[in-house]
């Protein structure tokens, strides 16, 4: 019999590559409904065939290496992106913790109490798959993709962390499986004490820089067709660009994944519990994560496999609504805009812990008065930064005047008989 | 550059929910919520084009005027079932796109003095004009309404005599343009 841990993380692996490829048909889908489509429906039945033959092309495609790229790099780039994206899913706690009477193990590949800083860490090295593809391609428009994308790397960690530490100082942990398993009860007595509703504002900070990091629409510069071709992958072709869309959709899943363990209660459905009591733990009342059934462990897996996919269809939705933003837009919208935000959220979350943590110290189950304590520190941090965004520097004055010719206002007469 | 020539661009002014962007983002997902979920109540704009063709719906449904589309040529054939062309080149000539390749030869009829010993059309060059058509004396030439146009390889879409009279026998009906 192999260790548990080795069946999850072949499972997760499977069934996590089997889920990417039916992403991009979803993405198709999302895509066309959006435009009054419906989408690919010729391959099998409605089309749910699509991802085979999808993934086919990709294997019979020329695998083209133009003149001049940086062979090593320009093959190690797109393993970078998929390959830590695959290490980064071990911390995802998918089914909290098993007692058997072997002991008590933790139903996810490896359960580190740093699992919050592993994930930052291992995201912050996808850029590497970005920048040196666009560096090894030997072309001017990847290598101006590769550069965008390290800028709103580097601008978007920022926030990211912020809105992270946020979660983290209220539970002072960095642990994924007992951040989750903080969020498994109730505000009196039938809320889900989920954190998106004590601390919206932190998710929502979250959820913009979880897309930047997608590099997905409206944050997709670094890969803007309309002016860089196709950005960083611009040179790529057959499964070495299988390869990067792969690492982009595998890259959601584990973002989503992240996103509902803080705020949406990781392997935790409310109400089902009263059913079905072994879901909520039923070894100890404070540790509502250890059940003694590995079915409630394997369904608690499915919840949260669930509640991934809703909010990857929340990135795909959001993709096909907003337009791309412009680049100074980009970094505003960061440095102006979420970093003092969240700045301002950390240090109201911290002064709130020590003022009603136990013993002023934030190893705690959040209580229904401190979740609405920081529910009001919440919108109150977005008040006084919109109000302090008002006494920022103004940016310097645009240059609006234009040539009237060659414009739309042009005063050239037409040629005769035209109208 | 004169001041006259140059003008000042007024950007509209934004409202409070504009600059705070959040809500007219929710606004536009609302707006793609609502397209997609009027889709998946049926209310799609897609004709699966092979089993349903424009040419059968309405306007309403997206259909289109077929009597209005410049296709495939057809060479006309005369009641005697001979080809009507004289090959004066008058179409080879008019043709902007020089897709059209004639080989004159004495006619076999009394009537006329050439006919085209060989008469090819380059169906990827030709832009579809219609030049040909207006350039023809003898109304040998013309346009027929087919817009199905394919094949496997290039030299399959250079359309010979033969095909091109083969075209006509299949759209004998149509009314040309």
């Amino acid at each position: 019999m192999p260790p548990p841990w080795l069946i999850i993380s072949l499972v997760v692996f499977g069934a996590s590559m089997g889920t990417v490829a039916y992403l991009i048909l979803l993405e198709r889908k999302v895509a066309s409904w959006a435009q009054d489509r419906i989408g690919p429906n010729r391959v099998g039945p409605r089309g749910l065939l699509q991802p085979i033959a999808d993934g086919l092309k990709f294997f019979f495609k020329e695998d083209y290496q133009p003149a001049g790229v940086d062979r090593a790099l320009f093959t190690l780039a797109p393993a970078i992106m998929m390959a830590v994206v695959i290490v980064a899913y071990a911390v995802i706690p998918w089914g909290g913790m098993v007692q058997t009477e072997s002991g008590r193990w933790a139903f996810q590949t490896a359960s580190l109490n740093i699992g919050v800083l592993f994930v930052i860490a291992v995201l912050s090295l996808s850029v590497y798959g970005i920048v040196l593809g666009g560096w090894a391609s030997n072309n001017k428009y990847s290598f101006l993709g590769g550069l965008r994308a390290t800028a709103q790397m580097v601008s978007y960690e920022i926030p990211l962390a912020l809105s992270l530490l946020a979660v983290v100082v209220l539970f002072g942990t960095l642990d994924l499986g007992v951040i989750v398993e903080k969020q498994a009860h109730y505000w009196l007595g039938f809320i889900p004490a989920w954190n998106v509703f004590a601390q919206p504002v932190a998710f929502l900070m979250f959820l913009v820089c979880i897309h930047a990091e997608a590099n997905r629409a409206p944050f997709d510069l670094s890969e803007a067709e309309q002016e860089l071709v196709g950005g960083y992958h611009t040179e790529y072709s057959s499964m070495r660009f299988a390869l990067f869309f792969l690492a982009e959709y595998a890259g959601m899943i584990l973002t989503s994944a992240v996103c509902i363990a803080l705020f949406f209660g990781g392997w935790h459905l409310p109400w089902i519990e009263w059913l079905w009591p072994a879901l909520a733990g039923n070894v100890d009342p404070n540790h509502p994560a250890v059940t003694t059934s590995i079915l409630a462990a394997v369904a608690r897996s499915f919840i949260f496999y669930g509640k991934v996919v809703a909010v990857i269809f929340v990135f795909m939705w959001v993709r096909w609504s907003l337009p791309r933003f412009r680049f100074d837009q980009l970094i505003g919208l960061a440095w102006r805009g979420m970093i003092p935000i969240g700045l301002v959220l950390v240090m109201a979350t911290a002064v709130l812990v020590y003022l009603w943590g136990p013993n002023g110290r934030p190893n705690m189950r959040v209580g229904g008065w401190m979740a609405l304590a920081l529910l009001a520190a919440n919108v109150a941090s977005v008040v006084a930064a919109m109000i302090a965004g008002q006494l920022l520097p103004a940016p310097p004055p645009t240059n609006r005047r234009m040539a009237v010719d060659g414009s739309r206002f042009t005063r050239t007469p037409l040629p005769e008989g035209t109208s | 550059m004169k001041d006259s020539d140059l003008i000042v661009l007024q950007e509209p002014k934004l409202t409070l929910s504009d600059q705070f962007y959040l809500p007219q983002v929710l606004v536009g997902l609302g707006t793609t919520m609502k397209h997609m979920l009027r889709t998946l109540g049926g209310a799609d704009r897609v004709v699966q084009y092979p089993e349903e063709k424009r040419e059968d719906l309405t306007v309403e449904q997206g259909g289109f005027l077929r009597q209005t589309y410049r296709g495939v040529h057809r060479l006309n054939k005369d009641e005697a079932g001979r080809v009507k062309c004289v090959a004066c080149f008058m179409c080879s000539t008019a043709c902007p796109a020089r897709c059209i390749h004639i080989e004159a030869a004495p006619a076999p009829w009394p009537d006329r003095e050439k006919y085209p010993a060989k008469f090819d059309i380059d169906e990827l060059r030709c832009i579809y004009c219609g030049m040909c058509e207006e350039a023809c004396p003898v109304d040998a030439i013309e346009l027929t309404h087919e817009y199905d146009l394919v094949g496997h390889t290039r030299q399959e879409m250079i359309f010979d005599k033969e095909k091109l009279l083969a075209v006509y026998d299949q759209t004998v009906k149509d009314e040309p343009m």
